[in-house]
């Protein structure tokens, strides 16, 4: 999953240096340009009645992401973090895709339980304006999403990756090509069994 | 005091409808000014564009978030009222901090790599108030990434004083209708010690 508005940002430059790394290692990938493909970024009334009901997802895109995700072993997902978490449109891809039946369900108690228990792995590749320190301390809220409740809720077992480039703002062309090196060689090691 | 009241939820007969009732009704008999933005019902598009994107670098706000700006800058206590999810606030909600947070409103980035200057200083008080479907357990295990996004990154561009205050339902998805009552008389109390 990817979500920058520009085809020609450095975001996408990572989510292509991603897919070059797991293809060389014999990975099968589809990538989801969430803003190329003109993803709808908000959960609508409908939408949230169908989930209070239990119901499948109404919209055929929503669905054929659903049936992908149901089948992905690993999920990466690459965005810039704005105000500590991931853009508005893949906040409402995993409001979206991940409902009930689709990626958890809940028991005779209501709680919880996963459902994406075929999913291995969960990355995070991002960009940061800010310093380190500076990400740690407002708590990493975006990456705390993803690897906490997204990966708690959906999966058993599954581990994580979490790759940033902080300080973005101020990062030379050295620092980016580096990692787009990082990136494309943490994703050429990664195996996709546990 | 200035209040503006950002709601989100895509059901008007929501339990976050309700809330959202009971905080107008408090503060305006406790006669503060307040504005409410109902983000849903106005159609707001949470999407960041490609054209706002690229002019990303040019201070202020795109001109069809302009009035959403003003209000910002207009009001001395921000109140929040949305449903958590996924730990965080809906798409909806961070779509409008994405649009409207933006740079010549809500910080400025000096020249020679200094730290952000903040703009909100006019923001006194940021009040977020929220349900989570479910445990307060989970949600610490989880990180309580929607709350940090409030009281930390948010708050980290407003008055350096300041106050933030957390009024969350926890567990609302097997609440009884006597604790959804019992957090709107909480939600009533606290907000109604709000000085104007």
């Amino acid at each position: 999953m990817s979500a920058h508005p520009c085809a020609d940002s450095y975001s996408h430059a990572l989510a292509v240096a991603a897919t070059i790394g797991l293809e060389s290692n014999g990975h099968d990938v589809t990538v989801l340009d969430l803003y190329d493909i003109g993803f709808t970024a908000a959960m609508s009334k409908d939408e949230h009645d169908a989930y209070t009901a239990k119901q499948p997802p109404l919209d055929p895109m929503v669905l054929e992401h659903a049936d992908l995700v149901q089948q992905a072993e690993t999920l990466v997902f690459v965005y810039p973090t704005w105000w500590s978490g991931p853009p508005a449109v893949l906040k409402g891809w995993l409001e979206r895709v991940l409902v009930p039946g689709v990626a958890f369900t809940f028991d005779a108690n209501g709680k919880v339980q996963p459902a994406l228990t075929n999913v291995n792995r969960v990355v995070g590749i991002s960009t940061y304006g800010s310093p380190w320190t500076y990400v740690k301390l407002v708590n990493d809220n975006g990456r705390r999403m993803l690897t906490r409740a997204m990966r708690l809720t959906c999966g058993r077992g599954t581990k994580s990756t979490w790759l940033g480039l902080y300080s973005i703002d101020t990062s030379g062309p050295n620092d980016r090509t580096a990692f787009l090196d990082r990136v494309e060689h943490s994703m050429a090691k990664l195996r996709s069994t546990r | 005091m200035n209040t503006l009241v950002v709601y989100c939820h895509p059901d008007p007969e929501s339990f976050t409808a309700t809330i959202r009732e009971a905080v107008v009704e408090t503060l305006t008999a406790g006669g503060h000014d307040v504005r409410v933005r109902d983000l849903y019902g106005e159609g707001f598009d949470p999407k960041f564009s490609a054209e706002e994107r690229r002019s990303h670098m040019t201070p202020g706000p795109h001109e069809s978030v302009e009035a959403h700006a003003e209000e910002l800058h207009w009001c001395r206590h921000l109140v929040l009222v949305y449903p958590t999810w996924w730990s965080g606030q809906p798409s909806m909600l961070k779509g409008w901090m994405d649009r409207v947070w933006v740079r010549g409103v809500a910080w400025e980035m000096p020249p020679g790599g200094k730290p952000v200057k903040r703009r909100l200083t006019n923001v006194r008080r940021i009040t977020a108030v929220t349900t989570h479907g479910s445990s307060k357990w989970v949600n610490m295990v989880e990180g309580e990434g929607g709350k940090r996004t409030v009281t930390r990154s948010l708050r980290s561009v407003c008055h350096p004083l300041a106050r933030t205050e957390w009024l969350a339902m926890y567990g609302v998805d097997t609440s009884t209708a006597a604790q959804r009552e019992g957090f709107l008389t909480t939600v009533g109390r606290k907000l109604a010690k709000v000085k104007k």
